[in-house]
């Protein structure tokens, strides 16, 4: 054995820890179209609040399904696209489980709760729980894919308290979370990992 | 000099082999399938690798239906936990000593 060789089984030790604890098809593009989705999302749901004399909560709750539809079926693409480049395909392996279930738990539970408060017409609190809860899905999420997600995770869990004492601005709070973040987060992405 | 150079493990030689204990290493449990793609292997290959690890006390194996389908689990043992680690410290030392020299 020589310095190389021994080199090189180091290497592929470590490649091989990370591949499978991590889901390595994340892909940055993705977080920046669905920014651009919730921006364009948020003035929508502006110029509908501000009309009167409709069914402002079915209109704004079947929008909602759309925009999270939407936004799960670009990123199951856009990472099935990506998985393709680096000559993988994109499966339901153990990795990529251990990542849906840690990201959609704190998500649902959230999710739930908000219905709740919606429900209950307590509609102070919304956009704050959706993105704290949204924050610690990616926290719990990063332990499972590139770990530099939780600042994004950070991010909104901060952008979230603030708001939670602020009165009347949820939208605003609400597009720069899951609008402006994305973009900017998604932008770093690309040019640290997809040059 | 001589000394670590024992401890280079021969059943580790193997690219493949040294993937499956590593993989081990950082997980619980590994079914074979995730275990094939991750190596990119085929079934009768990834097999005899784990048959001969298996032979050495190095990993166990689990088998349990999920249906009708055949599933079979990885984990790695005590002893192929310690085997592993001596192995990459040999590595490390040898590296180190070749910095030196």
């Amino acid at each position: 054995m020589n310095n190389q060789e021994a080199l090189n089984t180091l290497k592929d030790i470590r490649e091989m820890m990370e591949k499978s604890t991590r889901f390595l098809s994340l892909s940055g593009w993705s977080s920046v179209i669905i920014g651009i989705y919730s921006c364009i999302a948020a003035m929508i749901a502006h110029y509908v609040l501000a009309q009167t004399g409709i069914d402002k909560t079915g209109i704004l709750f079947l929008f909602a399904i759309t925009l999270i539809a939407l936004s799960l079926l670009t990123t199951i693409l856009m990472c099935r696209h990506k998985a393709q480049r680096q000559h993988r395909q994109l499966q339901l392996d153990l990795p990529t489980r251990r990542l849906l279930w840690n990201f959609f738990l704190p998500l649902l539970v959230g999710g739930i709760l908000c219905l709740s408060l919606i429900w209950q017409q307590h509609y102070g609190l919304t956009s704050s729980l959706m993105l704290i809860f949204y924050g610690i899905a990616l926290i719990s999420a990063s332990h499972y894919t590139y770990s530099n997600t939780r600042y994004l995770g950070y991010a909104e869990i901060i952008l979230g308290l603030i708001d939670s004492f602020m009165v009347n601005h949820a939208l605003l709070f609400w597009m720069i979370g899951f609008g402006i973040f994305h973009i900017i987060y998604g932008i770093f992405f690309c040019l640290k990992y997809e040059k | 000099m001589r000394l670590y150079l024992e401890d280079i493990n021969k059943a580790f030689e193997s690219k493949v082999r040294l993937g499956i204990m590593s993989i081990l290493t950082v997980n619980e449990s590994m079914d074979f399938v995730t275990l094939k793609n991750l190596l990119e292997l085929t079934d009768g290959n990834l097999a005899s690798h784990t048959r001969n690890l298996e032979e050495l006390g190095y990993i166990q194996s689990f088998k349990q239906f999920i249906g009708r389908r055949p599933n079979t689990t990885f984990s790695i043992t005590d002893k192929g936990k310690e085997a592993f680690q001596k192995h990459l410290s040999a590595l490390e030392e040898f590296l180190k000593n070749q910095q030196n020299s």
